[in-house]
C-alpha cells in the first residue's frame, strides 16, 4: 500500500475521534447493585427534578453485572456493594488504561433479618458464620426453637453476596442456602418462614425482625442504625461505591459532587442508609 | 306509529331476557363454607404444585446459570505489501501474487463451569476453516481456607508472561510482539500451576506464579503435542507487585519471570558415511555434533512493567526485556516456524507500548518491539535469515462500536537487521525486506 494511501486513512481516523469524542448528552447511566437500587433511584429522582436536562437511568442485577457493564463500556457509573476485585481491576485497565474511580457515596449496615415470631434476637458473628457456613443447622444450637435453619441468600452476582462471603461467613456457604434474585425477595421469604434467616442492606428490614449482632460473645449486641455505624461499633459496616472507568467529567462530575454533597448525603438517610461523613 | 310500538316490544323483550338470567343465577348458587374451604384448599394444592414445579426448576436453572459461555470471532481483512509480492498466503508468488485476503483469525468460544467459589472448569476451542484446535481445557482448584489466595491449576493454559496473558479480545494491537511468538509459540503449554495472589486476604498487591510444563506445546506436528516428546520438565516462574496511587489516577505494575527448561535432541544417526549425523550451530555459531539424549540450554529472564495513568482519559505505558538462550531442533516433533533450527543462541528482546484512550470508544495505540534472535552476531556475520535480528513498528486504532463489537485498524512494519550475506529476499532488497501489513478487524463478542 503506498504512503498517501496511510496518509489519507491517518487523518481520517484522527478527524474521527476528534470528532466523535466530542459529541456527548446530559445522559448518565447508572447499572449495578440491587441494594443501592433503591437508594440511587431516589437520587437520579431528586437531582433530575433539580436539573431537568440531565436524564439519569437506574438499572440493577448485582453489583457484579454493573462492574461487568462498566468494563464492556455499556453504563457509565457502576453502584456496587463490594470494593472491586482484582480481576475486574485488571479488565479496566485492559480497557480502559486505568484503575477505575472509585467514590465511597453512602454506608450500610449489613442486617441479619429472622422472622418476627423467631425467638432469637441475637448472634455472635461466629455463630452467624457458622449457620451460613452449615456447621450449625438447628436453631436450638443458638438458644431458639427446636427448628432447622432456612438460610436464604444471594446470587454471586450479588455484590453483598460477595461481603458477607469474605468477611463474615469466611468460607463456602452451606449447599442448604436458598440463592434468591433480591434483597426484598431475602425480606419477603423470611417474612413468611418463622425459621429463615437472610441478610442484605439495612433498608429493606420491613416486616422482619433485624437480629442485634455481637462481634464476639463479650461484646455488646447491636443493631444498625446511625448511631452504631457512625461509630463503627456496629460489626458488619459496609461502604457502597460508585465506580467510573475514568475521572468523572462533565454531566458525571456534577452529578457525582451532588451525590457527596449534604443534600446528596441527606438521601442516604432518608432512604435507610447512612451517609458517609 | 308502527315502527314505534315494535321498537318498545323489542326493548321489554330484551329486559325481560336479562332479568331471568339475574333471577335464574340467584336462585341455582347457593355458596356454603364448606363450599368455600373446598375451594381454598383446591387452590392451596396448585400453588403447592406450582411452587413445587417452581422449586424444581429453579434448582435446574441454578445449575444451568454455572455454565458460562462467552467467545468471539474476529474477522479481518488483510493487504500484504511484501517483496515482490510474495506475501504470507501459501502459493501467494510474483508470478501470482495474492495481495490482499479476508481472514478469520480467530473464532473462539469459551466455556466455563463453576461449580463453587472453588472450582472452576474450563474449555474453549477455537474454529478454523478446515480445524478445529483445542485452546484451553484446564481446572481451577481454589483454597478455601485463605481466601482463595493460593490456586492449582491443571491442563493446557497460557504460560506465564504479561503479553501471553493478555488476552487478545481485548488487546489493543492485532498480534503479540515477535519475541512472544517466537519464545512461547501458541501461547499455551500441558502442566499445573500454582498461583498465590496475597491481595484478597492480606491486601497486599503480590502476585506469585509458578508452573511446571511439558514444555514442547506449538512445536512438532499435533501428535507430538498431546504428550511430552521427552521426560524433561521446563520450570516457570513469575511475580507481580502493583503499586496504586489511587488519588492520582496512576498505577505501576511491576514483575519478572524466569524460563528454566531444555531441548532433548530425540534423534542422531550413527556416525556413517551414508547418513551423517546432523551438525548443530552454538551461540557463536560454531557447528558442534550432540549425542542423542543431549539436553541443550534453553532458559530465559524477563522483566516487565506496565504503567497506567487516568489523564485526559487512560493512558498506558507497557514493557517488557527478556534475555536468555533459546534452542531447538528440525526434529519433526519439535520443529516450529519461530525458531526451526539445529541450533542454540542467545538472544535479546524488549517491547514499548503506548495506548491513549480517546473518550470511552476509541483508542490510539504504538509499539516499537524487537527481537534479536543470535545477539551474538551482527551485520555481515549473520549468514541465515532467522538469525537477523528485527525491530517492528506496530500502529493500532480502535473504535468500540458497542459494548460487544469493535472495529481495529492495524499496520505492521517489520524492520529487517541487514548482511550481505543472507541472500534471498535479504539480498536482492539491499535494505529491509518489505513484509508490511495493513489489516482491518471487526471482532464481535458475547
Amino acid at each position: 500500500m503506498n504512503t498517501s494511501k496511510i496518509k489519507i486513512i491517518a487523518l481520517l481516523l484522527v478527524v474521527m475521534t476528534i470528532g466523535f469524542s466530542f459529541t456527548t448528552a446530559d445522559k448518565i447511566t447508572i447499572k449495578g447493585s440491587d441494594t443501592m437500587v433503591i437508594l440511587a433511584q431516589k437520587w437520579a429522582e431528586v437531582y433530575m427534578s433539580k436539573n431537568p436536562n440531565t436524564a439519569i437511568q437506574v438499572t440493577g442485577g448485582g453489583s457484579g453485572v454493573g462492574l461487568s457493564a462498566l468494563i464492556n463500556g455499556s453504563t457509565d457509573i457502576a453502584t456496587s456493594s463490594r470494593p472491586l476485585k482484582t480481576s475486574e481491576l485488571e479488565k479496566i485497565k485492559g480497557r480502559y488504561g486505568t484503575l477505575g474511580v472509585e467514590v465511597a457515596c453512602a454506608k450500610d449496615g449489613i442486617t441479619i433479618y429472622l422472622n418476627k415470631a423467631n425467638g432469637v434476637d441475637e448472634l455472635t458473628l461466629k455463630q452467624l458464620a457458622d449457620i451460613y457456613s452449615g456447621k450449625i443447622t438447628n436453631w436450638k444450637q443458638v438458644g431458639g426453637a427446636d427448628a432447622n435453619i432456612k438460610l436464604y441468600g444471594r446470587e454471586n452476582s450479588s455484590g453483598t453476596y460477595v461481603y458477607f462471603k469474605d468477611n463474615v461467613v469466611k468460607k463456602d456457604y452451606a449447599l442448604t442456602c436458598q440463592s434468591l434474585p433480591g434483597t426484598a425477595a431475602i425480606v419477603n421469604a423470611v417474612k413468611k418462614d418463622k425459621f429463615g434467616i437472610g441478610y442484605g442492606g439495612a433498608a429493606f428490614d420491613t416486616g422482619v425482625k433485624d437480629c442485634k449482632i455481637k462481634k464476639d460473645a463479650n461484646s455488646p449486641a447491636l443493631v444498625a442504625n446511625e448511631e452504631t455505624i457512625r461509630n463503627k461499633t456496629y460489626p458488619i459496616t459496609r461502604y457502597l461505591y460508585m465506580y467510573l472507568a475514568t475521572k468523572p467529567t462533565g454531566a458525571n462530575k456534577k452529578f457525582i459532587d451532588w451525590v457527596l454533597s449534604a443534600e446528596g448525603q441527606k438521601i442516604t438517610t432518608q432512604v435507610g442508609y447512612f451517609p458517609v461523613r | 306509529m308502527m315502527k314505534k310500538v315494535i321498537l318498545v316490544l323489542l326493548i321489554l323483550g330484551i329486559n325481560t331476557i336479562n332479568a331471568q338470567e339475574i333471577v335464574n343465577d340467584t336462585i341455582k348458587k347457593t355458596i356454603s363454607i364448606d363450599s368455600l374451604k373446598q375451594a381454598i384448599d383446591e387452590h392451596s394444592m396448585k400453588f403447592g404444585d406450582t411452587e413445587e414445579r417452581l422449586s424444581t426448576i429453579e434448582s435446574e436453572l441454578a445449575k444451568l446459570t454455572k455454565i458460562k459461555i462467552s467467545g468471539y470471532i474476529q474477522a479481518q481483512y488483510d493487504m500484504y505489501d511484501y517483496q515482490d509480492d510474495k506475501g504470507p498466503v501459501a502459493g501467494s508468488s510474483a508470478q501470482s501474487p495474492v495481495t490482499n485476503s479476508f481472514y478469520i483469525r480467530r473464532a473462539r468460544v469459551k466455556f466455563a463451569y463453576e461449580t463453587l467459589d472453588g472450582i472452576k472448569f474450563v474449555i474453549q476451542p477455537d474454529f478454523a476453516v478446515d480445524k478445529v484446535s483445542l485452546k484451553d481445557a484446564y481446572v481451577v482448584l481454589n483454597d478455601r481456607w485463605f481466601m482463595q489466595t493460593y490456586s492449582l491449576t491443571v491442563g493446557q493454559f497460557n504460560r506465564l508472561n504479561y503479553d501471553v496473558e493478555f488476552t487478545s479480545n481485548i488487546r489493543e494491537f492485532l498480534e503479540r510482539a515477535r519475541m512472544t511468538t517466537t519464545l512461547y509459540p501458541n501461547e499455551r503449554d500441558l502442566g499445573a500451576k500454582l498461583e498465590a495472589n496475597f491481595v484478597n486476604k492480606y491486601n497486599f498487591p503480590l502476585k506469585l506464579q509458578l508452573a511446571i510444563f511439558n514444555g514442547n506445546f506449538g512445536e512438532g506436528a499435533i501428535a507430538n503435542q498431546v504428550r511430552d516428546v521427552d521426560s524433561n520438565k521446563d520450570v516457570m516462574a513469575r511475580a507481580t507487585y502493583s503499586f496504586q496511587f489511587a488519588n492520582k489516577g496512576l498505577g505501576v505494575d511491576v514483575g519478572a519471570h524466569g524460563y528454566f527448561g531444555s531441548t532433548k535432541v530425540l534423534a542422531q544417526p550413527v556416525t556413517n558415511p551414508v547418513t551423517p549425523p546432523a551438525v548443530f550451530s552454538d551461540e557463536n555459531n560454531n557447528p558442534f555434533t550432540p549425542n542423542a539424549g543431549d539436553t541443550l540450554k534453553k532458559d530465559w529472564f524477563g522483566v516487565e512493567t506496565q504503567i497506567y495513568y487516568d489523564f485526559l482519559g487512560g493512558t498506558s505505558l507497557k514493557a517488557e526485556y527478556i534475555s536468555g538462550t533459546i534452542s531447538g531442533t528440525t526434529n519433526a516433533g519439535q520443529t516450529y516456524s519461530a525458531f526451526g533450527a539445529n541450533k542454540v543462541r542467545d538472544f535479546k528482546g524488549f517491547y514499548f507500548s503506548f495506548t491513549k484512550n480517546v473518550g470511552k470508544i476509541f483508542q490510539a495505540a504504538v509499539r516499537y518491539d524487537s527481537f534479536d534472535p543470535n545477539s551474538k552476531l551482527s551485520g555481515n556475520d549473520v549468514t541465515r535469515a532467522d538469525d537477523l535480528k528485527y525491530h517492528t513498528w506496530t500502529f493500532a486504532w480502535q473504535y468500540f462500536y458497542d459494548e460487544n463489537v469493535k472495529i481495529v485498524f492495524g499496520y505492521t512494519m517489520p524492520i529487517n537487521e541487514k548482511s550481505d550475506l543472507v541472500g534471498g529476499d535479504y539480498l536482492s532488497s539491499n535494505q529491509d525486506r518489505k513484509d508490511n501489513t495493513f489489516s482491518i478487524r471487526l471482532q464481535a463478542r458475547f
